[in-house]
């Protein structure tokens, strides 16, 4: 199996997770990507150092999985591309930064460790919130919602233009590569010789392929003008939600939960 | 070079977002002049291509290994810079919605260092100048020469200047003990490499629709028709006029948020930082007029002055509590996460 | 409702597609329109769709198309191209049927209730709701087909209806374009389904008509079929005939 069939496996993946029924794939998308934007937001704010108030941002996300009934191991996939990047960065934190701010005992902790710590989590949280909303909302909701939000026309058609022709060509250069390598076997990618042939051939042809596709919405009609499927109103519940989630971070950011909680046991 | 959300500081995310933002806004402004509509179809349609083109393996010859392309220069010498600018940004939108591949709040800078060089800096002062100009003489074959140069030269430099994005963008958002120098010493070669695989790649693609249908390419005149032409002179005068530009926009961007750069180049010198690391301010060579300008506004414009230290005491004074506290949470997220799975089988089974 | 007067067209000076081609369709009638690889099929429905102009007149409806009238035209002319794929560009089968109808000024609930008539009649109302991604190739086909019946024309263009399609599927089609009492033009190189949906046929040979009449007549013309680099329908040749 070739990267693009995998690729293709990942989309088809995320379209599964997001036309289940849950209470929150219900939830207006608007005010799902309000509330992710605001978390990613609240989390990035938090100080290097700041561990203990980081730890738990965590809550959002799980209640989300549970809500949703999505299983937190289904993002972990994706943190294949994230955390190495992630790591790169934060990796060096420890032997750069060695100034001790936590004893325990005979243990001591350097800020570079709780940097390090706190990057990884920070990456953590983020895909987990970004992969919620994917996997709560289907993408032609998603764009209705960018509507709303007055992202210009422009970019969301071509968004989704873009999407539903990403499957297509992704497919079509899948059945190239594995054409290729049927006939060269032993090669790991594509030969010097077949650099501009191989992505050119499949360009030219997706030339006229756009042509015919500009041809199918002038004989329907077009002129400048998209309609989109109905928009869902925005309602009650959705400002509820929205307005929870927004408390529950500036809660979060604001009291020290960690501490407040632990506080409790060892006082 | 994809960034993570969590190697952005919220204000450096919102600021590439408000940057490439605009951008787009000029962008899709010039396109409704011309004919969208018509372009709309084969935007998206080239940027599937490209976003699955992006998957390709190509064998770098003499090694094991292999290289990508990246799209930015291939996109705008198709369809133009506007119009390959937005396709840029929606593969890059797709890829981090459906692949994590960077994440949502560093969309902004992902788009900046990506797409905004390879289309606007990569068209208008490499593609088009080396297209209009005189290199390697006249006919087919020098055309091709200059589709060749434009390409590599295009992806080097565009890649360099994105390369030096993520560094700034990283420093700036004080997320790296690593310093500046240091890595800009780590991310440039590499992307020196990978800037020349790519502009290799790129240029073979676009010699092959060159020798097909040349009509498709931007920029490039049909056979036999004459137009005036710049001199080396002159594409040698933007090039330098291009690295002034860009070098000026630069520090105006790292002197317009001070506080992070000068705590990446400096370290804190409190802490005894910067002496330890063996470093100080003349061994980087940073023009005093700039870092005094930048002193200067840093001093207008910070309402946290050291903001990374701020309020170190409450932060970085973790108690037993706060680990206690922590630990508390896990088991409660542990605890949801069951009744969540418990919640999800029995509706399975109902 | 088509007519076609000395139309010629080439995309080179020297090397004409079509020279002095003239036919006319009647209201309710089907046509099939064959001819080997490059005979011009595709060209006929680009020109009359105003997708490419070429020189005489061509009248839909008593309407000549010029770029002033083919607003018009294109509202009476509903085209299915062979490539499922590029017809197909919303992300769901509804949003793409409600695509015409919303852009010819329909209110959305009337739009609404003209997609699920056509899906009704067409028994397709799982698909729509399904992404356009996630079909399989036959109910792609069907959806095509439904998308331009939505738009309710007055003429229907086919281009390679039947193609790769399995054999269910290809009667399914069949079976659907059989039943559409709109004028018909079919442009396919499967002889058999034109037997079986059509009426009549026109064959294009090097740019002009080579034969036009009925088509069981016509199909079973093998001397005719062969010249013309085509074969007898399957159906209309016994097996010890086949030559391979």
């Amino acid at each position: 199996m070739n990267k693009m069939h995998s690729a293709l496996r990942e989309l088809a993946e995320m379209d599964e997770l997001a036309v289940r029924v849950s209470p929150i794939h219900a939830l207006h998308p608007a005010a799902k990507l309000i509330a992710t934007v605001a978390y990613i937001l609240v989390t990035l704010s938090f100080d290097k150092y700041d561990l203990s108030g980081l730890v738990p941002m965590l809550l959002w996300p799980i209640l989300l999985f549970a809500l949703s009934g999505i299983q937190v191991r289904s993002c972990f996939y994706k943190l294949r591309i994230v955390l190495p990047l992630v790591m790169a960065v934060g990796l060096f934190n420890p032997f750069l930064d060695r100034t001790i701010i936590l004893r325990m005992g005979t243990l001591t902790v350097s800020g570079g460790v709780i940097s390090m710590l706190t990057l990884m989590l920070k990456g953590v949280y983020c895909l987990m919130a970004s992969f919620l909303l994917m996997a709560t909302t289907p993408i032609d909701n998603l764009c209705a919602a960018l509507r709303q939000l007055h992202v210009p026309k422009m970019l969301v058609t071509l968004l989704l233009l873009t999407y539903r022709y990403i499957g297509v060509m992704t497919g079509e250069l899948a059945v190239m590569t594995d054409a290729y390598h049927l006939r060269a076997p032993g090669q790991k990618g594509i030969h010097i010789s077949a650099w501009g042939s191989f992505l050119g051939q499949l360009l030219l042809r997706s030339m006229d392929r756009a042509q015919e596709l500009y041809a199918s919405m002038l004989l329907r009609g077009y002129h400048q003008h998209f309609h989109y499927a109905d928009i869902k109103p925005f309602r009650g519940r959705d400002a509820l939600y929205l307005l929870g989630c927004l408390l529950f971070f500036f809660l979060l950011r604001s009291v020290r939960l960690a501490q407040l909680l632990g506080g409790l046991l060892v006082r | 070079m994809h960034m993570a959300d969590a190697l952005l500081a919220p204000a450096v995310a919102a600021t590439m977002y408000v940057a490439s933002g605009s951008v787009a806004g000029v962008s899709i402004h010039k396109l409704k002049k011309d004919d969208e509509s018509r372009k709309l179809p084969v935007m998206a349609v080239t940027a599937a291509l490209v976003f699955a083109g992006q998957m390709i393996n190509y064998t770098i010859p003499g090694t094991g290994s292999s290289g990508h392309m990246c799209g930015g220069m291939l996109l705008s010498a198709l369809l133009g810079p506007q119009a390959g600018f937005l396709s840029m940004i929606v593969i890059l939108t797709i890829q981090c919605l459906f692949f994590a591949d960077g994440g949502l709040m560093a969309l902004g800078a992902n788009i900046w260092n990506m797409a905004f060089y390879g289309c606007f800096v990569g068209y208008y002062l490499i593609w088009r100048p080396i297209m209009n100009s005189r290199w390697f003489g006249e006919g087919k074959r020098a055309q091709r020469a200059r589709i060749i140069a434009a390409s590599i030269l295009g992806c080097v430099i565009t890649l360099q200047l994105g390369a030096f994005s993520v560094v700034l963008e990283t420093s700036l958002s004080g997320i790296t003990e690593l310093p500046f120098g240091a890595f800009v010493a780590l991310m440039q070669p590499i992307h020196l490499a990978i800037g020349l695989v790519e502009g290799l790649i790129t240029s073979a693609v676009l010699l092959f629709v060159f020798q097909s249908r040349p009509e498709l390419l931007q920029g490039v005149e049909p056979e036999g028709e004459e137009s005036p032409r710049r001199s080396l002179g002159t594409v040698v005068a933007v090039l330098a006029a291009v690295a002034l530009v860009v070098g000026g926009g630069l520090s105006l961007l790292a002197s317009s948020n001070p506080d992070g750069l000068e705590w990446a180049l400096f370290g804190n010198a409190e802490e005894g930082y910067a002496e330890n690391m063996g470093l100080d301010e003349e061994a980087y060579g940073v023009e005093s007029a700039a870092a005094d300008t930048a002193g200067a506004i840093q001093e207008a414009t910070s309402f946290l002055p050291d903001y990374a230290f701020a309020d170190s005491d409450s932060a970085i004074g973790t108690t037993v509590s706060g680990i206690v506290g922590s630990a508390m949470v896990a088991g409660v997220a542990a605890l949801i996460c069951l009744a969540g799975g418990f919640f999800c089988k029995k509706k399975a089974k109902a | 409702m088509i007519e076609f007067q000395k139309v010629s067209f080439g995309y080179e000076k020297n090397r004409p597609v079509l020279r002095d081609l003239s036919f006319r369709i009647e209201r309710g009638e089907a046509v099939g329109l064959i001819g080997a690889n490059g005979a011009g099929k595709s060209t006929v429905m680009k020109l009359l769709l105003g997708l490419l102009w070429g020189e005489g007149r061509i009248l839909v409806d008593g309407l000549e198309v010029r770029r002033d009238t083919l607003p018009e035209i294109r509202r009476k002319l509903g085209f299915v191209l062979q490539n499922s794929d590029d017809q197909m560009f919303m992300p769901t089968v509804y949003e793409d049927m409600i695509f015409a109808p919303l852009n010819y000024m329909l209110s959305r609930e009337e739009a609404e209730a003209r997609v699920d008539a056509v899906l009704e009649r067409l028994g397709l109302q799982d698909l729509k709701h399904r992404y356009n991604h996630k079909i399989s190739g036959g109910e792609k086909r069907m959806a095509a087909i439904a998308t331009i019946l939505a738009m309710e024309p007055e003429a229907i263009l086919m281009d390679e209806p039947s193609s790769a399609l399995d054999p269910y599927n290809r009667r399914v089609v069949i079976r659907t374009i059989r039943e559409l009492s709109q004028t018909k033009l079919i442009s396919s190189h499967d002889l058999d389904m034109i037997l079986d949906t059509c009426q009549r046929v026109i064959l294009l040979s090097d740019g002009h008509i080579a034969a036009d009449g009925p088509a069981e007549q016509l199909l079973r013309d093998r001397a005719l079929l062969e010249a013309n680099r085509l074969e007898l329908p399957l159906s209309l040749m016994g097996r010890s005939q086949r030559s391979y």
